[in-house]
C-alpha cells in the first residue's frame, strides 16, 4: 500500500473521501449480501440440525463434526480427495514445466503452441468431462482402440465404470485441462531468468538437469511454489469434473470431499452436516496455502539466483 | 570454419527435434476439440456406426437436432443473459470500487479492501449452501436476476484488486494537474482517469466472461427450475441419455465451447493477461 503525503488541501481531502465512499458502496452492499452474509450463515448451520425447512433449528453443539469424524463415507471421500490432491497437483507441475521449458526460446510458432496447450484450461469443464467420456468408451473410444493398436489390447477396460481405473481416468483429464494453466504461468517466469547465468553454466560443463536444478529452478521457485498453491488449494475443492464425469461413481471410487458435501445437502436435505464438511474443507486448504506462501515469500526476499 | 558449421547444423538439429514434439503435443492437446468438431458434423447413420471416427461423413442435421430439439438455441441465449449483465456488472463495481481503494483516502479505507480481498481467499464453496436459502427467502432462486447477483459476486473480488493495481500505477502528477485545472474529484475520475485504465476493464471483461460462461455450479443450485438453464446445466441435462444421442450430444458440446474457443483465440493476450494477475495474488 503505498501512502502519498496529504499535501491536499482539507476541501479536497473531504471531496475524495465523500467520492471514496460514494465509489465502493455498492461494491461492499454486493460483497456484504452475497458473501459476507452466507459465510455467517455457513458458520451458523454448523452448530444447529438444519433440514432446509425448519426456521428454528435446534442447537446441536459439535455434533456435526462428531459425526463427521465417524463417518465411513467421509473417510473414503478423504482418502480419494488426498490422492487427487497429490496426483491432481504433481501431474500438472510437471508437464506444465516440461512445455514451459520445450517452448522457451523458440520464436516460430510460439502463439500457436500457446493457444493449444492453453486452451483446455479456459474449456467448460462440463463439456471436458463429456469429450473425455467418449475417449473412455469402453467400446468405441479412442484410448481402447489405441492400446489394441499398440499391442496391449489386454489392458482395455471400461475406464470411468471400472472402480479400480475411475478415479485415475478423472485425474488424467484434471491434468490435461490444469497442465497449460501451469505451463502458461511458468512460461511468463521462464521470460525473467538471467540467460547470461545459464551460459555460462554451460561453459562450465553443467549438463541440461544440472542447469535446470540449479540455474533455471532456483530463479522461478517463488513462481513455482505460487502455482503449487493454486493448483494445490483448487484440488481440496474439486467438484464439476468428477460431478460431470462420474458423479463420484461407480461405488463411491471417486465420491471427493466436495461431491459428498453437495450430496449430503441437497440430495439428502442435510443441510447442516453438508456446510461443516464444505468449511472443514476450507479449513484444511488453509495451512498449505500459508505454509507455501511463507516458503514462496522468503525465496523472494532471498532474491534470485541464490 | 567447418566446426562452425556443424554446431549450427547441430542447433537447427535441436530445434527442428523441438517443433516436432511441439507440434505432437499441441495436436494432443487439441485432440479431443477436433473430435468434438469430428462427431458434431457427422450423418446420423454414421454416428450409430462410428461415432469417433475422425471426418468420416459431413453433415449439419446434429446440430439442428441439438439446437431445437435439445434446446440449445435456448440455452445460448440464457448464456449470454447470464454472463454478460454479471460481467458488466463486475467490470463497473471494480472499476469504481478500485479507484476508490487506490486513489482516494478514507476512513476505513484498508479494512474494506482487506473485507473485499477475503473474497479471494474463501472459494464459493464454502458458503454455496447457505447461499441458496438465502436467494429463496429474498425470492431470487430461479430467477435471472438473483443468478447474475451471484455470478457477479463471485467475480467482484478479483475484479477489484485487479483494478486497483491499474489505478495505483498511474502517476499523481495527471491528477493534480487535473486537480489545479478545477476538476471536481468525479471529473479527474471519470474523464482523466478512467480513459487510462480502459485496456485493464477490457482484459477483466473478457476474463470474466469466460469465468461467468463457464459457471456450473451456479446456475445448477440456483436456477433449479430450468426456466433459464444455460449451456453447462444444459449439456450436463443433456448427458443424462450419453448412450443414446451422441450426435446431438456432439453437437451441443460444439455450441457449448465454441464461443469460448472464439473469444480465447481473438482475445488471447487478455485472456491470459487475467489469468497471469489472478495468479500473482497468490
Amino acid at each position: 500500500m503505498s501512502r502519498r503525503v496529504p499535501s491536499a488541501p482539507r476541501a479536497t481531502r473531504r471531496a475524495q473521501a465523500r467520492l471514496g465512499i460514494a465509489l465502493v458502496a455498492p461494491l461492499l452492499v454486493m460483497v456484504v449480501t452475497f458473501f459476507l452474509v452466507p459465510l455467517a450463515n455457513a458458520v451458523y448451520y454448523v452448530f444447529v440440525d438444519f433440514n432446509g425447512i425448519d426456521p428454528t433449528p435446534a442447537f446441536v453443539g459439535l455434533d456435526n463434526f462428531v459425526e463427521l469424524a465417524q463417518d465411513p463415507g467421509v473417510r473414503s471421500a478423504f482418502r480419494n480427495n488426498a490422492v487427487w490432491i497429490v496426483i491432481g497437483t504433481v501431474g500438472p507441475l510437471v508437464l506444465g514445466l516440461a512445455l514451459a521449458l520445450l517452448i522457451w526460446g523458440v520464436r516460430r510458432g510460439s502463439l500457436f503452441y500457446r493457444v493449444a496447450f492453453f486452451m483446455p484450461y479456459v474449456l467448460p469443464q462440463v463439456a471436458i468431462g463429456v469429450i473425455w467420456g467418449w475417449i473412455y468408451d469402453p467400446t468405441e473410444g479412442w484410448l481402447n482402440r489405441a492400446l489394441e493398436l499398440v499391442g496391449l489390447g489386454a489392458l482395455t477396460t471400461g475406464w470411468l465404470g471400472d472402480p479400480d481405473t475411475a478415479l485415475y481416468a478423472v485425474l488424467a483429464t484434471a491434468v490435461w485441462a490444469t497442465s497449460g494453466f501451469v505451463f502458461i504461468i511458468l512460461l511468463s517466469a521462464l521470460r525473467n531468468v538471467d540467460t547470461d547465468l545459464i551460459d555460462a553454466a554451460r561453459l562450465d560443463g553443467a549438463n541440461a538437469g544440472q542447469r535446470l536444478r540449479h540455474v533455471i529452478m532456483p530463479q522461478i521457485m517463488p513462481v513455482f511454489l505460487m502455482v503449487t498453491t493454486i493448483t494445490l488449494v483448487g484440488g481440496f475443492a474439486v467438484f464439476d469434473i468428477v460431478f460431470v464425469m462420474t458423479g463420484g461413481g461407480p461405488a463411491g471410487a471417486t465420491e471427493m470431499l466436495g461431491t459428498y458435501a453437495y450430496s449430503s445437502a441437497f440430495e439428502l436435505n442435510r443441510i447442516s452436516y453438508g456446510t461443516t464438511l464444505a468449511l472443514v474443507i476450507t479449513v484444511m486448504a488453509i495451512p498449505f496455502a500459508v505454509g507455501l506462501n511463507r516458503l514462496q515469500r522468503r525465496l523472494s526476499l532471498q532474491g534470485t539466483g541464490a | 570454419m567447418s566446426g562452425r558449421d556443424s554446431a549450427l547444423a547441430r542447433k537447427r538439429a535441436v530445434l527442428g527435434g523441438r517443433h516436432a514434439m511441439l507440434v505432437v503435443l499441441s495436436l494432443l492437446m487439441v485432440f479431443p476439440l477436433v473430435l468434438t468438431v469430428s462427431t458434431a458434423l457427422k450423418t446420423d447413420a454414421d454416428v450409430r456406426s462410428n461415432p469417433f471416427g475422425l471426418f468420416s461423413s459431413f453433415s449439419t442435421e446434429n446440430i439442428v437436432a441439438a439446437w431445437t430439439l435439445g434446446s440449445f438455441g435456448e440455452y445460448v441465449l440464457n448464456s449470454f443473459l447470464l454472463s454478460v449483465p454479471s460481467t458488466l456488472l463486475v467490470v463497473v463495481l471494480s472499476t469504481m470500487g478500485g479507484y476508490a481503494f487506490a486513489r482516494l483516502p478514507f476512513l476505513g479505507r484498508t479494512v474494506l479492501f482487506y473485507l473485499v480481498l477475503l473474497g479471494l481467499l474463501v472459494p464459493f464453496f464454502a458458503y454455496m449452501i447457505p447461499l441458496y436459502f438465502q436467494l429463496r427467502s429474498m425470492g431470487l432462486l430461479d430467477s435471472l436476476l438473483g443468478a447474475n447477483l451471484v455470478l457477479a459476486s463471485t467475480g467482484l473480488s478479483f475484479g477489484t484488486f485487479f483494478m486497483r493495481a491499474f489505478f495505483s500505477d498511474l502517476p499523481t502528477e495527471i491528477e493534480e494537474a487535473a486537480r489545479i485545472d478545477g476538476a471536481s474529484e468525479w471529473q479527474i475520475f471519470a474523464r482523466v482517469m478512467l480513459p487510462l485504465v480502459t485496456s485493464g476493464a477490457g482484459a477483466l471483461a473478457v476474463f470474466t466472461f469466460l469465468q461467468n460462461w463457464n459457471n456450473f455450479l451456479v446456475p445448477l443450485l440456483y436456477l433449479p427450475g430450468g426456466e433459464y438453464r444455460p449451456l453447462t446445466t444444459g449439456l450436463y441435462l443433456f448427458l443424462g441419455g450419453r448412450s443414446v444421442d451422441i450426435g446431438p450430444l456432439a453437437a451441443g458440446t460444439l455450441i457449448t465451447v465454441l464461443p469460448v474457443v472464439v473469444l480465447f483465440v481473438a482475445m488471447q493476450r487478455q485472456v491470459t493477461q487475467g489469468f497471469l494477475s489472478g495468479a500473482v495474488k497468490g
